[in-house]
Protein backbone atom coordinates (compact mmCIF):
# COMPACT_ATOMS: atom_id res chain seq x y z
CA UNK A 1 0.00 0.00 0.00
CA UNK A 2 2.87 2.34 0.83
CA UNK A 3 3.85 2.16 -2.83
CA UNK A 4 0.45 3.05 -4.21
CA UNK A 5 -0.15 6.08 -2.02
CA UNK A 6 2.62 8.25 -3.55
CA UNK A 7 1.43 7.16 -7.00
CA UNK A 8 -2.14 8.21 -6.29
CA UNK A 9 -1.08 11.44 -4.58
CA UNK A 10 1.10 12.43 -7.53
CA UNK A 11 -1.71 11.57 -9.93
CA UNK A 12 -4.24 13.74 -8.11
CA UNK A 13 -1.78 16.58 -7.57
CA UNK A 14 -1.05 16.86 -11.23
CA UNK A 15 -4.68 16.42 -12.25
CA UNK A 16 -5.69 19.24 -9.95
CA UNK A 17 -2.77 21.33 -11.25
CA UNK A 18 -3.97 20.73 -14.77
CA UNK A 19 -7.55 21.56 -13.80
CA UNK A 20 -6.46 24.82 -12.19
CA UNK A 21 -4.45 25.66 -15.26
CA UNK A 22 -7.62 25.38 -17.28
CA UNK A 23 -9.35 28.10 -15.31
CA UNK A 24 -6.74 30.60 -14.25
CA UNK A 25 -3.79 30.39 -16.58
CA UNK A 26 -5.43 29.35 -19.81
CA UNK A 27 -4.23 32.53 -21.47
CA UNK A 28 -0.71 32.05 -20.16
CA UNK A 29 -0.64 28.50 -21.49
CA UNK A 30 -1.77 29.62 -24.93
CA UNK A 31 0.56 32.62 -25.05
CA UNK A 32 3.92 32.59 -26.79
CA UNK A 33 2.83 29.75 -29.06
CA UNK A 34 2.07 27.42 -26.13
CA UNK A 35 5.65 27.27 -24.84
CA UNK A 36 4.35 27.15 -21.24
CA UNK A 37 2.70 23.81 -21.99
CA UNK A 38 6.24 22.43 -22.34
CA UNK A 39 7.22 24.11 -19.07
CA UNK A 40 4.20 22.54 -17.37
CA UNK A 41 4.98 19.08 -18.71
CA UNK A 42 8.58 19.35 -17.50
CA UNK A 43 7.39 20.47 -14.05
CA UNK A 44 4.99 17.50 -13.84
CA UNK A 45 7.81 15.09 -14.75
CA UNK A 46 10.14 16.72 -12.23
CA UNK A 47 7.48 16.55 -9.49
CA UNK A 48 6.71 12.90 -10.30
CA UNK A 49 10.34 11.84 -10.08
CA UNK A 50 10.80 13.78 -6.83
CA UNK A 51 7.73 12.08 -5.30
CA UNK A 52 9.11 8.67 -6.28
CA UNK A 53 12.53 9.51 -4.83
CA UNK A 54 10.91 10.68 -1.58
CA UNK A 55 9.11 7.33 -1.32
CA UNK A 56 12.43 5.51 -1.84
CA UNK A 57 14.07 7.79 0.70
CA UNK A 58 11.50 7.02 3.38
CA UNK A 59 12.00 3.29 2.82
CA UNK A 60 15.75 3.63 3.16
CA UNK A 61 15.25 5.69 6.32
CA UNK A 62 13.12 2.94 7.83
CA UNK A 63 15.87 0.45 7.01
CA UNK A 64 18.49 2.65 8.67
CA UNK A 65 16.35 3.15 11.76
CA UNK A 66 15.87 -0.60 12.15
CA UNK A 67 19.57 -1.35 11.87
CA UNK A 68 20.41 0.95 14.78
CA UNK B 1 22.35 -7.53 -13.92
CA UNK B 2 22.55 -6.07 -10.41
CA UNK B 3 26.30 -5.62 -10.92
CA UNK B 4 25.70 -3.52 -14.03
CA UNK B 5 22.99 -1.51 -12.28
CA UNK B 6 25.44 -0.71 -9.47
CA UNK B 7 28.07 0.71 -11.83
CA UNK B 8 28.37 4.50 -11.90
CA UNK B 9 29.59 5.35 -15.41
CA UNK B 10 26.27 4.85 -17.18
CA UNK B 11 24.58 7.23 -14.75
CA UNK B 12 26.88 10.01 -15.96
CA UNK B 13 25.94 9.02 -19.52
CA UNK B 14 22.26 9.30 -18.53
CA UNK B 15 22.80 12.80 -17.16
CA UNK B 16 24.65 13.87 -20.31
CA UNK B 17 21.96 12.50 -22.63
CA UNK B 18 19.14 14.10 -20.64
CA UNK B 19 21.00 17.43 -20.52
CA UNK B 20 21.40 17.27 -24.29
CA UNK B 21 17.69 16.53 -24.69
CA UNK B 22 16.58 19.25 -22.25
CA UNK B 23 18.88 22.02 -23.49
CA UNK B 24 18.75 21.18 -27.18
CA UNK B 25 15.06 20.37 -27.18
CA UNK B 26 14.22 23.71 -25.59
CA UNK B 27 16.67 25.95 -27.45
CA UNK B 28 16.24 24.92 -31.08
CA UNK B 29 13.90 27.50 -32.66
CA UNK B 30 10.71 26.74 -34.51
CA UNK B 31 10.64 26.97 -38.29
CA UNK B 32 9.03 30.03 -39.91
CA UNK B 33 5.29 29.88 -40.18
CA UNK B 34 2.18 31.98 -40.71
CA UNK B 35 0.66 32.91 -37.38
CA UNK B 36 -2.56 34.67 -38.42
CA UNK B 37 -4.43 36.38 -41.21
CA UNK B 38 -7.09 39.11 -41.11
CA UNK B 39 -9.87 39.17 -42.29
CA UNK B 40 -10.59 35.47 -42.39
CA UNK B 41 -13.29 35.61 -45.03
CA UNK B 42 -14.19 37.68 -48.05
CA UNK B 43 -17.07 38.07 -50.44
CA UNK B 44 -16.44 37.05 -53.99
CA UNK B 45 -16.22 39.83 -56.54
CA UNK B 46 -14.59 42.23 -54.09
CA UNK B 47 -10.99 43.18 -53.68
CA UNK B 48 -9.90 42.60 -50.11
CA UNK B 49 -6.72 43.61 -48.40
CA UNK B 50 -5.50 40.86 -46.10
CA UNK B 51 -2.95 41.50 -43.39
CA UNK B 52 -1.05 38.49 -42.18
CA UNK B 53 1.60 37.96 -39.57
CA UNK B 54 4.35 35.43 -39.74
CA UNK B 55 6.45 33.84 -37.05
CA UNK B 56 10.25 33.80 -37.45
CA UNK B 57 9.78 34.95 -41.03
CA UNK B 58 11.89 37.35 -43.14
CA UNK B 59 9.39 38.96 -45.51
CA UNK B 60 11.47 42.10 -45.87
CA UNK B 61 14.93 40.58 -46.00
CA UNK B 62 13.94 37.84 -48.37
CA UNK B 63 14.05 38.05 -52.13
CA UNK B 64 11.34 36.76 -54.47
CA UNK B 65 8.50 36.81 -51.97
CA UNK B 66 5.63 34.97 -53.63
CA UNK B 67 2.15 34.64 -52.17
CA UNK B 68 -0.67 32.43 -53.37
CA UNK B 69 -4.07 31.37 -52.26
CA UNK B 70 -4.57 27.70 -52.84
CA UNK B 71 -7.81 25.82 -53.24
CA UNK B 72 -7.44 22.11 -53.78
CA UNK B 73 -4.75 21.86 -56.42
CA UNK B 74 -5.42 25.30 -57.94
CA UNK B 75 -3.18 28.25 -57.14
CA UNK B 76 -4.52 31.83 -57.32
CA UNK B 77 -2.19 34.80 -57.41
CA UNK B 78 -2.54 37.87 -55.22
CA UNK B 79 -3.10 41.17 -57.00
CA UNK B 80 -0.70 43.21 -54.94
CA UNK B 81 1.82 42.40 -52.21
CA UNK B 82 3.30 44.82 -49.73
CA UNK B 83 5.68 43.97 -46.90
CA UNK B 84 5.48 46.02 -43.72
CA UNK B 85 8.00 44.31 -41.48
CA UNK B 86 9.76 40.98 -41.53
CA UNK B 87 6.81 39.39 -39.78
CA UNK B 88 3.97 41.40 -41.30
CA UNK B 89 2.77 41.82 -44.85
CA UNK B 90 -0.31 42.94 -46.73
CA UNK B 91 -1.74 41.29 -49.74
CA UNK B 92 -4.66 42.38 -51.91
CA UNK B 93 -6.68 39.60 -53.37
CA UNK B 94 -9.84 39.52 -55.40
CA UNK B 95 -11.85 36.84 -56.98
CA UNK B 96 -13.93 37.02 -60.17
CA UNK B 97 -17.61 36.40 -59.68
CA UNK B 98 -17.88 34.21 -62.73
CA UNK B 99 -15.57 31.60 -61.23
CA UNK B 100 -16.93 31.54 -57.72
CA UNK B 101 -20.04 29.44 -57.95
CA UNK B 102 -18.31 26.18 -57.11
CA UNK B 103 -15.92 27.81 -54.66
CA UNK B 104 -18.37 29.66 -52.40
CA UNK B 105 -18.12 28.32 -48.92
CA UNK B 106 -14.78 26.64 -49.51
CA UNK B 107 -11.55 27.54 -47.79
CA UNK B 108 -8.36 28.84 -49.29
CA UNK B 109 -4.93 27.98 -47.98
CA UNK B 110 -2.31 30.71 -47.84
CA UNK B 111 1.04 29.68 -49.34
CA UNK B 112 4.12 31.86 -49.12
CA UNK B 113 7.46 31.17 -50.71
CA UNK B 114 10.67 33.10 -50.36
CA UNK B 115 14.36 32.33 -50.36
CA UNK B 116 14.86 32.75 -46.59
CA UNK B 117 11.85 31.06 -45.07
CA UNK B 118 11.25 28.35 -47.65
CA UNK B 119 7.69 27.47 -48.52
CA UNK B 120 5.30 28.04 -45.62
CA UNK B 121 1.64 27.38 -45.47
CA UNK B 122 -1.49 28.21 -43.45
CA UNK B 123 -4.24 25.69 -44.03
CA UNK B 124 -7.85 26.92 -44.48
CA UNK B 125 -6.77 30.51 -44.01
CA UNK B 126 -9.72 32.33 -45.61
CA UNK B 127 -13.29 31.41 -46.58
CA UNK B 128 -15.11 32.61 -49.68
CA UNK B 129 -18.50 34.17 -48.94
CA UNK B 130 -21.30 34.55 -51.49
CA UNK B 131 -21.24 37.48 -53.85
CA UNK B 132 -22.75 40.75 -52.60
CA UNK B 133 -24.11 42.84 -55.52
CA UNK B 134 -23.56 46.19 -53.80
CA UNK B 135 -19.82 45.61 -53.62
CA UNK B 136 -19.25 44.67 -57.23
CA UNK B 137 -16.61 47.28 -57.85
CA UNK B 138 -13.79 45.03 -58.92
CA UNK B 139 -12.32 45.48 -62.32
CA UNK B 140 -12.69 41.98 -63.64
CA UNK B 141 -9.86 42.43 -66.12
CA UNK B 142 -7.38 42.51 -63.25
CA UNK B 143 -8.43 39.13 -61.97
CA UNK B 144 -6.35 36.13 -62.71
CA UNK B 145 -8.47 33.02 -62.27
CA UNK B 146 -5.45 30.84 -61.91
CA UNK B 147 -1.78 31.50 -62.24
CA UNK B 148 1.19 29.27 -62.58
CA UNK B 149 2.79 28.10 -59.40
CA UNK B 150 6.49 28.57 -59.69
CA UNK B 151 7.91 25.24 -58.68
CA UNK B 152 10.72 26.73 -56.60
CA UNK B 153 9.86 25.11 -53.30
CA UNK B 154 12.74 26.22 -51.15
CA UNK B 155 14.34 23.92 -48.63
CA UNK B 156 15.38 25.50 -45.36
CA UNK B 157 19.00 25.48 -44.39
CA UNK B 158 18.42 26.50 -40.75
CA UNK B 159 18.20 23.96 -37.96
CA UNK B 160 14.62 24.23 -36.73
CA UNK B 161 11.70 22.18 -35.48
CA UNK B 162 8.60 22.10 -37.69
CA UNK B 163 5.97 24.80 -37.19
CA UNK B 164 2.61 23.07 -36.79
CA UNK B 165 -0.72 24.76 -36.28
CA UNK B 166 -2.35 23.89 -32.92
CA UNK B 167 0.90 22.38 -31.60
CA UNK B 168 3.28 25.33 -32.08
CA UNK B 169 6.01 25.25 -29.41
CA UNK B 170 4.42 22.33 -27.60
CA UNK B 171 5.82 20.08 -30.35
CA UNK B 172 8.82 19.92 -27.98
CA UNK B 173 6.75 17.69 -25.70
CA UNK B 174 7.66 14.94 -28.16
CA UNK B 175 10.88 14.65 -26.14
CA UNK B 176 9.22 14.71 -22.72
CA UNK B 177 5.76 13.14 -22.91
CA UNK B 178 6.26 10.43 -25.55
CA UNK B 179 9.42 8.84 -24.04
CA UNK B 180 7.53 8.29 -20.77
CA UNK B 181 5.55 5.55 -22.53
CA UNK B 182 8.63 4.14 -24.24
CA UNK B 183 10.37 3.94 -20.87
CA UNK B 184 7.30 2.36 -19.26
CA UNK B 185 7.08 -0.29 -22.01
CA UNK B 186 10.79 -1.14 -21.92
CA UNK B 187 10.82 -1.46 -18.14
CA UNK B 188 7.68 -3.61 -18.20
CA UNK B 189 9.33 -5.95 -20.73
CA UNK B 190 12.37 -6.05 -18.45
CA UNK B 191 10.07 -6.89 -15.55
CA UNK B 192 8.42 -9.72 -17.50
CA UNK B 193 11.82 -11.19 -18.36
CA UNK B 194 12.69 -11.29 -14.66
CA UNK B 195 9.31 -12.79 -13.76
CA UNK B 196 9.92 -15.60 -16.27
CA UNK B 197 13.42 -16.04 -14.87
CA UNK B 198 11.92 -16.32 -11.40
CA UNK B 199 9.45 -18.97 -12.55
CA UNK B 200 12.34 -20.93 -14.12
CA UNK B 201 14.94 -20.66 -11.36
CA UNK B 202 13.04 -19.67 -8.23
CA UNK B 203 15.59 -17.07 -7.21
CA UNK B 204 13.91 -14.46 -4.96
CA UNK B 205 16.22 -11.71 -6.28
CA UNK B 206 14.58 -11.98 -9.68
CA UNK B 207 11.18 -11.46 -8.06
CA UNK B 208 12.46 -8.31 -6.32
CA UNK B 209 13.78 -6.91 -9.60
CA UNK B 210 10.51 -7.68 -11.38
CA UNK B 211 8.36 -6.01 -8.71
CA UNK B 212 10.57 -2.94 -8.46
CA UNK B 213 10.51 -2.62 -12.24
CA UNK B 214 6.70 -2.54 -12.15
CA UNK B 215 6.87 0.27 -9.55
CA UNK B 216 9.14 2.37 -11.77
CA UNK B 217 7.02 1.58 -14.83
CA UNK B 218 3.95 2.81 -12.93
CA UNK B 219 5.75 6.04 -12.13
CA UNK B 220 6.34 6.52 -15.86
CA UNK B 221 2.75 5.54 -16.56
CA UNK B 222 1.44 8.16 -14.12
CA UNK B 223 3.77 10.76 -15.63
CA UNK B 224 2.71 9.78 -19.14
CA UNK B 225 -0.96 10.08 -18.26
CA UNK B 226 -0.68 13.40 -16.43
CA UNK B 227 1.64 15.08 -18.94
CA UNK B 228 -0.59 13.77 -21.70
CA UNK B 229 -3.70 15.19 -20.04
CA UNK B 230 -1.97 18.52 -19.54
CA UNK B 231 -0.82 18.68 -23.16
CA UNK B 232 -4.22 17.55 -24.46
CA UNK B 233 -5.98 20.35 -22.53
CA UNK B 234 -4.26 22.96 -24.66
CA UNK B 235 -4.12 21.13 -28.00
CA UNK B 236 -7.12 18.80 -28.21
CA UNK B 237 -9.27 21.10 -26.07
CA UNK B 238 -9.93 18.86 -23.09
CA UNK B 239 -7.81 16.68 -20.81
CA UNK B 240 -9.52 13.43 -21.69
CA UNK B 241 -10.94 13.33 -25.20
CA UNK B 242 -12.58 10.03 -25.95
CA UNK B 243 -9.58 8.48 -27.60
CA UNK B 244 -8.86 4.73 -27.72
CA UNK B 245 -5.17 5.25 -26.97
CA UNK B 246 -5.97 7.16 -23.78
CA UNK B 247 -8.51 4.64 -22.56
CA UNK B 248 -6.16 1.79 -23.43
CA UNK B 249 -3.30 3.43 -21.54
CA UNK B 250 -5.54 3.98 -18.50
CA UNK B 251 -6.62 0.32 -18.50
CA UNK B 252 -2.96 -0.71 -18.88
CA UNK B 253 -1.93 1.35 -15.86
CA UNK B 254 -4.83 -0.06 -13.82
CA UNK B 255 -3.74 -3.63 -14.72
CA UNK B 256 -0.35 -2.92 -13.18
CA UNK B 257 -1.89 -1.17 -10.16
CA UNK B 258 -3.73 -4.45 -9.61
CA UNK B 259 -0.32 -6.18 -9.64
CA UNK B 260 0.78 -4.00 -6.71
CA UNK B 261 -2.47 -4.67 -4.85
CA UNK B 262 -2.08 -8.41 -5.52
CA UNK B 263 1.43 -8.39 -4.08
CA UNK B 264 0.28 -6.42 -1.06
CA UNK B 265 -2.49 -8.88 -0.32
CA UNK B 266 -0.21 -11.96 -0.12
CA UNK B 267 1.91 -12.33 2.96
CA UNK B 268 3.73 -15.56 2.23
CA UNK B 269 6.93 -14.64 0.39
CA UNK B 270 7.19 -17.64 -1.95
CA UNK B 271 3.48 -17.65 -2.77
CA UNK B 272 3.54 -13.92 -3.43
CA UNK B 273 6.53 -14.21 -5.74
CA UNK B 274 5.03 -17.09 -7.73
CA UNK B 275 1.51 -15.71 -8.14
CA UNK B 276 2.68 -12.22 -9.01
CA UNK B 277 5.20 -13.59 -11.53
CA UNK B 278 2.44 -15.47 -13.34
CA UNK B 279 0.17 -12.40 -13.20
CA UNK B 280 2.99 -10.25 -14.58
CA UNK B 281 3.43 -12.46 -17.63
CA UNK B 282 -0.28 -12.25 -18.43
CA UNK B 283 -0.37 -8.52 -17.69
CA UNK B 284 2.22 -7.65 -20.34
CA UNK B 285 0.12 -9.43 -22.96
CA UNK B 286 -3.04 -7.51 -22.03
CA UNK B 287 -1.07 -4.27 -21.75
CA UNK B 288 0.37 -4.70 -25.26
CA UNK B 289 -3.10 -5.45 -26.55
CA UNK B 290 -4.60 -2.29 -25.05
CA UNK B 291 -1.72 0.04 -25.92
CA UNK B 292 -0.66 -1.14 -29.37
CA UNK B 293 -3.36 -3.24 -30.98
CA UNK B 294 -6.79 -1.84 -30.08
CA UNK B 295 -5.89 1.85 -30.83
CA UNK B 296 -4.68 0.76 -34.26
CA UNK B 297 -8.01 -0.82 -35.12
CA UNK B 298 -9.94 2.44 -34.72
CA UNK B 299 -9.28 6.09 -35.32
CA UNK B 300 -7.24 7.93 -32.76
CA UNK B 301 -6.03 11.46 -32.20
CA UNK B 302 -2.56 10.11 -31.56
CA UNK B 303 -0.22 9.86 -34.51
CA UNK B 304 0.54 6.34 -35.61
CA UNK B 305 -2.92 4.93 -34.94
CA UNK B 306 -5.98 4.14 -36.97
CA UNK B 307 -3.93 2.14 -39.44
CA UNK B 308 -1.27 4.71 -40.30
CA UNK B 309 2.25 3.98 -39.16
CA UNK B 310 3.91 6.17 -36.56
CA UNK B 311 7.23 7.80 -37.32
CA UNK B 312 5.95 8.84 -40.73
CA UNK B 313 7.33 11.96 -42.34
CA UNK B 314 4.25 13.87 -41.15
CA UNK B 315 4.78 13.08 -37.50
CA UNK B 316 8.54 13.33 -37.27
CA UNK B 317 11.14 15.19 -39.20
CA UNK B 318 14.86 14.56 -39.18
CA UNK B 319 15.50 17.42 -36.73
CA UNK B 320 12.99 16.07 -34.22
CA UNK B 321 14.47 12.59 -34.52
CA UNK B 322 17.89 13.95 -33.58
CA UNK B 323 16.47 14.72 -30.13
CA UNK B 324 13.68 12.17 -29.92
CA UNK B 325 15.80 9.01 -30.05
CA UNK B 326 18.31 10.27 -27.42
CA UNK B 327 15.32 11.34 -25.31
CA UNK B 328 13.90 7.79 -25.40
CA UNK B 329 17.28 6.32 -24.47
CA UNK B 330 17.89 8.94 -21.76
CA UNK B 331 14.53 8.59 -20.02
CA UNK B 332 14.78 4.77 -20.17
CA UNK B 333 18.22 4.93 -18.56
CA UNK B 334 16.89 7.25 -15.87
CA UNK B 335 14.20 4.63 -15.24
CA UNK B 336 16.81 1.92 -14.76
CA UNK B 337 18.75 4.21 -12.43
CA UNK B 338 15.72 4.75 -10.19
CA UNK B 339 14.93 1.04 -10.49
CA UNK B 340 18.41 0.07 -9.32
CA UNK B 341 18.02 2.16 -6.16
CA UNK B 342 14.74 0.44 -5.31
CA UNK B 343 16.20 -3.01 -5.96
CA UNK B 344 19.23 -2.32 -3.77
CA UNK B 345 17.06 -1.11 -0.87
CA UNK B 346 14.88 -4.24 -1.20
CA UNK B 347 17.92 -6.51 -1.29
CA UNK B 348 19.24 -4.86 1.89
CA UNK B 349 15.87 -5.40 3.58
CA UNK B 350 15.95 -9.05 2.47
CA UNK B 351 19.48 -9.55 3.77
CA UNK B 352 18.57 -8.08 7.14
CA UNK B 353 15.39 -10.09 7.58
CA UNK B 354 17.17 -13.36 6.74
CA UNK B 355 19.90 -12.76 9.33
Amino acid sequence: MSKIIPFIISLFLSISAAAQGEQTSSNLMRSNLKIYVVVGVLLIIFAGIIVYLLALDSRLKKLEDNSN
Amino acid sequence: MIEILKKTWWKYVTVLILLYVLIGGLLVPLAPGIASIYPINFASDTAVEFTFTGYNTHFQDAKDLQIWFKNGTEFYCADKTETITNEKAKVTFSFPFRNTQKLIGTNFDLVINDNQDGTIHLGDAVTVLPHQPADSTTDSSALKPSCEHAASITKLSHFTFPYREILYQSIRNTFYHVPMWFAMMLILIFSTVYSIRYLNKGNIEDDIIASQAVNVALMFGALGLTTGMFWATYTWGKPWPNDPKLNGAAVGVIIYLAYIVLRGSLTDEIKRAKISAVYNVFAIVIFTLFIFIIPRLTDSLHPGNGGNPAFSKYDMDSHLRLFFYPAVIGWCMLGFWVLSIGVRIKLLELKKSSK
